[in-house]
């Protein structure tokens, strides 16, 4: 009878580094037409958007008029679609390796499930970042042709739409990364991206018309604030503003959007993440 | 020491027990035919010998280790699984390069593996518009990457076409000649015959048989009849 073997317990060290994870994750999002078609739809829709709202600006039940701060505002901040479609590859990017069966070659190459999971997170936060800049130079170059062939002064100050481009980035890195944790634990890409866009144009709407306070903890509302949207301002979510509550400030905002993405990170290494690849 | 070693291996799926008490070994340097009917339990012990599911009880080792703690796992092992678990949208060479780099393989071994495995012309290709053979066989090209001692491989003649099936065959006799360790599943039990020097045939997650196919055969019957005689007796 052949002697029993226990495993033998490996160094961390001869581990794969997770910046070479995250690379890998990264090639193969760049290796499929997916992420470049999600980033063409942000670059189709933001100035579309754009461009409605600067058309609507100053007329009955349109954004205020172009040449106050409220108005230009509201056509250069928000970042609405880079928002939403950075939620979106997130999701595919974890999502994708059930939906075509590659789970089992990554799991091959990397037997550490959470360490790929943390390397997917990070993708998914470049590839958001990603859509944050190209969402905001898109709209910042349509806002202000807007505004200035109006022959309207820009009334909003340059750090400030610093601070909104940094916003924008950073908004839309975090719910990249809460993308992939979604679609970790929801391994149905179609359910969870129903879902992204459920959550970001229905469900936080109700929540913020029913529970007026808790409007600036909603995750898109927070990363619409990061990107410069005063509260009840954003695209979607709850409008409308609320008599002494306002938009969580950009260390609060996100804070809170990166405590759900460990949070949800967590959860799933607990539970599905560990489930059988069979 | 045996390459692979599997030992009181149990896998229960709800009421279902796929895999029931199986031990067996296999040696370096040798083809190893891994056989039951469907649902035998087959694919789930390779799975779990993977690291991809996780068995109820036993262990299941590749050179001393469970798979997870493998240092450097694609270098130790190549598998095959499933041909269709690619990204359709991407290319051949594309899926390769992420695996030299999740290997840390030298990326000049990509135009080896892909002149290794005949798809040198179709690397550029998307992988959606690849048969279930060129899978196969860019399924290979993963696997043999890193140059790995072992290769697990889960019915990969399916899909290939009799060229294909000899260059398989080929493939794997000269992998073990050079003392590299081959575990292979296949329904082609003729095939099997001309390939494998020993067999694990297992039923219900059994183990029913194991042996070198000279011994199973020694009655003069063929290693298609052996398999049915003693699966059919397990099922008794």
């Amino acid at each position: 009878m052949s002697e029993l073997v226990f495993p033998v317990a490996v160094p961390r060290a001869r581990r794969i580094r997770l910046t070479r994870l995250v690379r890998i994750e990264l090639l193969k999002l760049t290796s499929t037409r997916l992420g470049y078609g999600l980033l063409a739809a942000v670059l189709v829709l933001t100035p579309a958007w754009t461009s409605i709202e600067a058309s609507r600006a100053g007329k009955p039940n349109g954004p205020a008029a172009l040449f106050t701060a409220s108005g230009q505002t509201s056509i250069i901040a928000g970042g609405a679609w880079a928002l939403i479609f950075a939620i979106v590859l997130g999701v595919t990017i974890s999502s994708g390796e059930f939906r075509h069966h590659t789970a089992t070659n990554t799991y091959l190459a990397v037997p550490g499930r959470n360490r790929v999971l943390a390397a997917k997170a990070a993708a998914g936060a470049v590839g958001g970042a990603v859509f944050g800049v190209a969402a905001y130079a898109v709209t910042l170059v349509v806002g202000l042709s807007f505004t200035s062939a109006h022959g309207y002064r820009l009334v909003i100050g340059a750090g400030t739409l610093a601070d909104w481009g940094v916003g924008h980035v950073v908004g839309a890195a975090l719910l990249g990364a809460i993308g992939v944790v979604i679609g970790s634990l929801v391994r149905s890409q179609l359910a969870a991206i129903i879902g992204v866009f459920m959550w970001t144009l229905v469900i936080e709407s109700l929540i913020g018309g029913l529970f007026e306070s808790a409007r600036p903890y909603l995750p898109y509302t927070a990363a619409a604030a990061l990107a410069g949207l005063p509260l009840g301002a954003a695209n979607f979510g709850p409008s409308g503003g609320v008599a002494g509550v306002s938009a969580l400030p950009f260390a609060a905002a996100t804070a809170l959007l990166a405590a759900i993405a460990l949070a949800g990170a967590l959860i799933a290494a607990r539970t599905t993440v560990r489930r059988d690849i069979t | 020491m045996a390459t692979i070693q599997i030992r009181g291996l149990v896998k229960r799926f709800g009421p279902v027990t796929a895999v029931d008490g199986l031990s067996f070994d296999v040696s370096p340097g040798t083809v190893t035919g891994f056989l039951g009917p469907n649902g035998a339990g087959k694919t789930t012990t390779l799975r779990i010998l993977l690291g991809l599911v996780t068995p109820d009880s036993g262990t299941a080792t590749i050179n001393g280790h469970v798979y997870r703690q493998l240092p450097e796992p694609l270098h130790q092992v190549g598998a095959v699984l499933e041909a269709t678990g690619f990204h359709p949208g991407r290319t051949a060479r594309a899926q390769l390069h992420i695996q030299a780099l999740a290997a840390a393989a030298d990326p000049s071994r990509i135009e080896d593996v892909l002149d290794l495995v005949g798809l040198a012309d179709a690397a550029d290709r998307r992988i959606g518009g690849f048969s279930l053979g060129m899978r196969q066989r860019l399924g290979l090209a993963t696997a043999l990457l890193a140059d790995p001692e072992v290769l697990i491989l889960d019915e990969p003649a399916n899909g290939l076409d009799p060229e294909g099936v000899r260059w398989l065959r080929d493939l794997l006799r000269g992998f073990a000649a050079e003392g590299g360790t081959v575990l292979v599943s296949s329904h082609l039990l003729a095939e099997v015959a001309q390939t494998v020097d020993s067999v694990v045939i297992i039923d219900s997650g059994r183990l029913v048989a194991q042996g070198p196919v000279a011994e199973l055969t020694a009655g003069g019957t063929g290693l298609e009849d052996a398999f049915f005689q003693l699966t059919k007796e397990a099922s008794r």
